[in-house]
């Protein structure tokens, strides 16, 4: 299992300041991601999801603990890690395109190519048409398209997501989870989701890693064993409702033990 | 079902009521124009009335026909012309020079929180002096000429602007922030994409009040001591119990201060196209 880790998490220790002393949210994580993974991690609100996905994007530094990235130990993954959260993150006074090139223009990649390549992106993903327009006259939807986009173009290891389609309405949400698994396809990309969604993780990942106690630990890591390419026959498939029943335990255990202490 | 009968019902009766002449008339912008019109006539004309029976003193109030005399021959003689360009001058130089001076200083607190929380109180002292007060110091360290008008327009444009800056800075969004460092940005990269645009607008909403500051500072300084300038016509006709030409000045100021308020709204337009663009969501309330 650890020969094939494209990035390990290694005994990952977080504390924050609080009014009386220190909080300890991440108490000692390990967990594997592998090459072309996707694992969502799930596990109840306060758990400490967001903060995971910030140490491994290199935002926040972990207090022990080691990041092994393709062998080697690394503080974290800025710049190699596409990032999209619940909010599309869009710069309001850049348009569309503007928006995409983002992340070549950090780059220092030439201007022409980038644009061809962003052009080529809003194309497929049905944004031609769209590229001059700003941010605030498009639907929820395609901004979060837009930062799909933006994510893909950089040609990023891992993405990150942090619930990035939890303020969409359910349709563009099934559309867009199908457009994100297409595109992980495509891009032979490896996907890290935070999710409180027990039915997108099992829709979407190869594994769910479940967090759980105070401070959080890896409680268990679930192998999904689907094999469907879209989202929506995922849902239907019969080994679905059994993964989703487990994790639905999985999590309810927690709330029951953390209410009786 | 339901649903559609309800909303046929509303669209029915909001049909029926329509709206009222009186709400038409001022709704449009000709109708307004032409209301806002009559009631700057109908104010003068009462003005005038009042002062020809005797029933306010045109000597403390002026007579609108005589202010208007007064213009014309101020016009003719240019040095109308000469004051307002003067004044315009200082207020102009001294609003560009404080904002640009202020929102630089503000803007560069972002880069360090520590020094910015050092100096935070010391702003809000000098800001929570009247600046005005600063005045006479300012002529005796610069003159009677123009750049004691500018220093005082800049002392106070400038601190309204730090503020300003310095308080929108540090709101902009952590989030976009954190986004540009996943994409590999440093920290000059996140002040440029990120903090300076998202200042901007808190920035250029001052504009309208500085403006202001801007002639106060100019008017002000020429109250105190000087040669030219509109305050200096004022000051000086009133002292002479020259009502009518205090009027003109007042006036003046007026239409100044009107004309550059519609500069800086076009120039806003100009700088944030995106906050111009219509959104589906937004209402009229």
């Amino acid at each position: 299992m650890t020969l094939n880790a494209q990035l390990s998490l290694k005994n990952i220790k977080k504390s924050f300041p609080s009014k009386n002393g220190s909080v300890e949210v991440l108490g000692g994580l390990t967990f594997d991601i592998h090459e072309r993974d996707f694992v969502s991690i799930i596990g109840p609100s306060g758990c400490g999801k967001t903060t995971v996905f910030n140490v491994i994007a290199g935002l926040l530094d972990p207090d022990g603990g080691e990041i092994v990235y393709r062998g080697n130990p690394v503080s974290g993954l800025r710049g190699k890690v596409g990032y999209m959260m619940q909010k599309d993150l869009l710069l309001p006074w850049r348009t569309v395109l503007q928006n995409v090139l983002l992340g070549p223009e950090l780059k220092r990649m030439p201007v022409a190519e980038a644009r061809d390549m962003a052009m080529e992106y809003l194309n497929t993903y049905g944004l031609a048409g769209f590229e001059n327009a700003y941010p605030r006259t498009l639907s929820g939807g395609m901004r979060q398209r837009v930062a799909l986009i933006r994510t893909l173009i950089n040609d990023p290891d891992i993405i990150l997501l942090d619930e990035p389609f939890s303020a969409l309405d359910y349709q563009t949400r099934l559309y867009l989870e199908g457009v994100l698994m297409e595109a992980v396809e495509t891009f032979h990309k490896t996907v890290v989701l935070v999710t409180h969604d027990i039915d997108e993780a099992v829709a979407l990942s190869k594994r769910v890693v479940v967090l759980g106690g105070r401070p959080s630990t890896v409680k268990k890591v679930y192998d999904v064993d689907i094999g469907a390419r879209t989202p929506i026959e995922a849902r239907s498939d019969p080994k679905f409702s059994g993964y989703f029943h487990a994790l639905c335990a999985e999590l309810d255990i927690q709330t029951q033990t953390r209410a009786a202490a | 079902m339901t649903q559609s009968i309800s909303i046929d019902k509303t669209a029915s009766a909001s049909a029926k009521v329509g709206k009222p002449a009186t709400a038409r008339l001022i709704g449009s912008p000709w109708g307004r124009a032409c209301i806002q019109a009559a009631g700057v006539v109908a104010f003068f004309a009462i003005w005038e009335l009042a002062s020809r029976l005797g029933l306010v003193s045109a000597f403390l109030v002026g007579s609108p026909a005589k202010i208007f005399q007064v213009l014309m021959q101020s016009l003719t003689s240019g040095q109308l012309l000469v004051d307002t360009g003067y004044t315009l001058f200082e207020a102009i130089l001294g609003f560009v020079f404080g904002t640009v001076v202020g929102s630089a200083c503000g803007l560069a607190l972002w880069y360090s929180p520590l020094i910015a929380r050092l100096i935070e109180p010391f702003v809000v002292a000098i800001n929570s002096v009247p600046k005005i007060a600063f005045a006479p110091i300012v002529i005796l360290w610069f003159g009677t000429g123009l750049i004691s008008k500018v220093a005082l327009a800049v002392s106070l444009t400038a601190i309204v602007a730090l503020i300003a800056a310095y308080e929108a800075a540090k709101e902009a969004d952590p989030d976009l922030q954190a986004l540009l460092l996943t994409l590999g940005a440093d920290k000059h990269e996140v002040f440029y994409k990120v903090v300076v645009p998202f200042t901007l607008p808190y920035v250029i909403s001052t504009f309208r009040i500085n403006v202001g500051f801007g002639l106060v500072g100019a008017v002000v300084g020429e109250f105190i001591s000087s040669e030219k300038g509109l305050g200096h016509m004022i000051f000086t006709a009133s002292s002479l119990y020259d009502l009518n030409s205090v009027w003109v000045g007042l006036f003046v100021l007026m239409l100044i201060g009107f004309v550059l308020y519609f500069a800086i709204d076009m120039l806003e337009r100009r700088l944030l196209p995106w906050r111009q663009a219509t959104s589906a969501s937004t209402l009229r309330v």
